[in-house]
């Protein structure tokens, strides 16, 4: 028998044991008659806390861009693509063997595009021609690289229906003129020229996305024969290979450069451009309270040159450089990644107008108890199609109307002593 | 689960308690809501009861060696011993909002005692004294400036407990006469967890803020026992020394102790059986000081009556039935309003393997109410202790 109330006892206890780690956490339907606390209070302030705030053109720098911006907008803007290819093989394989390239049969450039939506297709045909613009002068120069878009450099071009813009666009050039060059070992350097009425823009890849224009150059109509494939490379400036790399590719502008008055802010746009904010945010709230919302208000100003009704992402990025980068547009390509410390982007139009709301909170949250050499308080604004597309979008700067000026609304739980019953 | 609760106990515990062995002496370390009428101000008072006397009620608590309230009772101890006790409350609270369910696990008693020579016990042990562990989760609707507003969600989890640690001698100079002595540490620690979510999560970031804040006090405690053939009165009394609460190295807020006195009588003219009523006071308000100015304790009397009955005997070994009646006061106001528990209990003890281990089980069943506010609680617990003689 005792033995029995042993067994029992022993069961209950372990049964009471297991259910003993069985815990139900959460509770609160009784709330807020039997509370002692309730939530705790957020308090709200609008600060003017931008004390620099500036626009740089020329950003990203010529030959970084994701895409080549080809647009072709009549006198508002008119924009040329160029590529290099500034070593070009002289043997094919055929049947497993090399062999000299004497003759071409076809040559193309495979040129692969943002493939546009239903609602950027365009209306009419556009035409895309190719142009021989290598040149012994400084060969970024827009008005020297402009000037070779004639007659006697035409390469080739090709029209395309608006339904035929896909991922890819097949143009032929010249067979000639590339076996000049592959016999006589020269180098190859091709501009792009869109021609559309009414205006319209395509972006090209880039070697910066790995999605870069290939030539591919068929050297014989027989079948065993592979097709050579030629991918963009510069080798100028000869002295300065950093620069020469990312020269491969590039975009000028031939005509619709702007400026932005210092009564603005500007991002995107051609020349692409960003926006850099300093803030001086009270230390009291910055390092002795919790922020849960940090809201950069800028007033944006319509902007009806281009694409206006096109919507962007417009990205506000965490500055990475230090304070002893004291130049702006260099601080301007040390960037964090879009959305890195959960800064959200705000879609517009650059014809919209209002207040934009950029969220910052994860960002200016990093600054509490930090110096600015390891926490700089600053921001860029960068459009999400920069040397992509021309949308350009527009806010008032601190030299702007006053109340329309950017500021920074701040939310924040202040400094309790919270805990005690 | 349970030995990484004990884990972070110890954490917590670190630091704080000058002696190990109150790493083990648990606090509760379980979670409930303290949207509740019983968990309010600093805690819940568990009782220093060991499993035997609640299950009579808490009416032998003055009389019982196991229950870390009268140091006389240790000289009843007549050889070296250790004690653990498990206590799990399962909790109801009903509200014009609906009902709630909430599972509280505990551990809040460890002991262990060393007779020295024949007459004299010395022991340590732990016990918790105010349990506060709980989690409490709302949403409410914060109005900023202008029309600006943000709906969000609150959660306050709390974890932790005032502790009891205690340093206590017995002596019983004659055989109808006992007295002992305390020393108590008042220590343990509240971790107090603050989150808030939001309903607009692209705005507005959630943030969680911790705060632990720590008790550190000191108390003296003293009893004496009377016993003749058939009857055993007890007295016993606590007085209490200055408590701090801290938060890291800032001292936040002082208080005192709580004094308590209390009594109890016991018929054990019953081989093997006693029949007891006991009257507790705890002065409560003593702590009003240690929180915010709102904050209001309730100096309380706790009343018992029980019985600890030697049941069938199954070859040299007893059974033991228990059975009581507590009412008390809760030492913290809910709604403004007096908290009043009243329970019913119910037990069994036995001794297992020559007597070297002696097993409690308890089951409480505890109503608590306060005047004029429109919610009830209602509470099982299930309390498990496990003596061990080495």
């Amino acid at each position: 028998m005792l033995k029995k109330v042993v067994k029992l006892l022993t069961a209950v206890a372990a049964v009471v044991s297991i259910a003993a780690c069985s815990e139900k956490l959460e509770a609160g339907k009784s709330c807020p008659l039997l509370c002692p606390t309730q939530a705790v209070t957020l308090l709200d302030t609008t600060i003017d806390a931008v004390v620099v705030d500036t626009t740089v053109l020329g950003l990203p720098p010529i030959g970084t861009e994701t895409y080549l911006m080809l647009a072709s907008h009549g006198d508002t803007l008119e924009t040329r693509a160029i590529v290099r290819f500034d070593t070009l093989p002289q043997t094919y394989t055929k049947s497993g063997t090399d062999s000299t390239i004497v003759s071409i049969d076809s040559a193309t450039l495979v040129t692969p595009i943002v493939k546009p939506d239903s609602a950027h297709r365009p209306t009419s045909p556009v035409t895309i021609e190719v142009y021989d613009v290598d040149t012994a002068a400084t060969d970024t120069v827009s008005s020297i690289l402009g000037s070779l878009f004639r007659p006697d450099r035409f390469l080739g071009s090709k029209t395309f229906a608006p339904e035929s813009l896909l991922d890819t666009l097949r143009i032929p050039i010249s067979t000639d003129s590339v076996l000049d060059r592959v016999k006589n070992g020269k180098r190859l350097r091709v501009g792009y020229r869109l021609r559309s009425t009414p205006g319209y823009d395509i972006r090209i890849g880039t070697t910066q996305n790995g999605q870069a224009v290939s030539l591919r150059i068929k050297a014989s109509k027989d079948t065993t024969a592979t097709p050579v494939v030629v991918t963009p490379l510069s080798n100028t400036p000869t002295d300065q290979p950093f620069i020469a790399g990312p020269l491969a590719d590039y975009t000028i502008v031939l005509k619709g450069l702007t400026t932005t008055p210092p009564t603005l802010l500007s991002v995107g746009g051609v020349p692409s451009r960003r926006a850099f904010l300093h803030f001086n945010v009270p230390s009291h709230i910055v390092d002795s309270t919790t922020i849960v919302r940090a809201s950069l208000l800028l007033t944006q100003v319509p902007n009806r040159r281009v694409d206006q009704r096109d919507s962007v992402y417009v990205f506000p990025l965490a500055v990475l450089a230090a304070p002893v980068v004291t130049d702006i547009a260099s601080a301007l390509q040390f960037l964090g990644g879009n959305g890195q410390f959960g800064l959200d982007s705000v879609r517009m139009a650059p014809s919209d107008s209002g207040l934009r709301s950029f969220e910052i909170a994860g960002l200016v949250r990093t600054w509490r108890s930090q110096p600015l050499t390891v926490s700089p308080r600053s921001i860029a604004l960068r459009s999400g199609a920069e040397a992509q597309l021309p949308a350009q979008f527009d806010f008032f700067s601190t030299k702007g109307p006053a109340g329309l000026r950017p500021r920074l609304r701040i939310t924040y739980v202040p400094q309790t002593s919270y805990g005690l019953p | 689960m349970t030995m990484r609760r004990i884990l972070r106990l110890a954490r917590a515990v670190r630091g704080r308690t000058v002696l190990s062995f109150a790493l083990i002496a648990a606090p509760a370390v379980g979670l409930h809501a303290q949207s509740n009428l019983s968990t309010q101000g600093f805690g819940y008072p568990v009782g220093q009861q060991s499993a035997r006397s609640l299950g009579a009620g808490g009416a032998l608590s003055e009389i019982d060696p196991l229950s870390p309230v009268n140091p006389a009772s240790l000289a009843l101890i007549g050889s070296r011993m250790l004690y653990f006790q498990i206590e799990p409350e399962y909790r109801t609270v009903t509200t014009a909002a609906g009902t709630e369910r909430t599972t509280t696990a505990r551990y809040p008693n460890v002991f262990g005692a060393l007779p020295i020579g024949s007459n004299f016990v010395v022991s340590l042990g732990a016990s918790t004294l105010l349990d506060r562990t709980a989690t409490t989760s709302f949403n409410s609707t914060q109005f900023l400036s202008g029309h600006d507003s943000v709906p969000m969600t609150t959660t306050f989890h709390i974890d932790g407990a005032m502790d009891d640690v205690r340093l206590a001698g017995a002596w019983a100079p004659v055989s109808w006469l006992r007295v002992g002595l305390g020393v108590h540490a008042i220590t343990g620690h509240n971790l107090i967890n603050l989150s808030q979510k939001f309903a607009d999560s692209v705005t507005f970031a959630a943030f969680t803020q911790s705060r632990v804040l720590g008790f550190s006090g000191s108390a003296l405690s003293a009893g004496v026992q009377f016993v003749s053939q058939a009857w055993l009165a007890s007295v016993s009394a606590r007085k209490g020394g200055s408590l701090s609460l801290n938060a890291e190295d800032t001292v936040v807020s002082r208080a005192r102790v709580p004094d308590r006195f209390g009594g109890s009588i016991a018929y054990t003219g019953i081989a093997g059986s006693a029949i007891s009523v006991r009257a507790d006071r705890d002065s409560w308000s003593a702590l009003g000081n240690l929180g915010s100015p709102g904050l209001i304790g309730v100096d309380a009397w706790d009343t018992s009556i029980g019985a600890d009955i030697a049941g069938p005997r199954f070859g040299q070994q007893s059974l033991y039935l228990r059975g009581g009646f507590r009412d008390r006061t809760l030492p913290f106001e809910a709604a403004n309003q007096i908290v009043r528990e009243k329970s019913f209990s119910g037990g069994l003890g036995a001794a297992f393997a020559n007597a070297h281990i002696l097993a409690d089980l308890a089951v409480v069943h505890a109503n608590r109410t306060a005047v004029n506010v429109p919610a009830t609680e209602h509470a099982w617990t299930i309390s498990i202790g496990l003596s061990v003689r080495p």
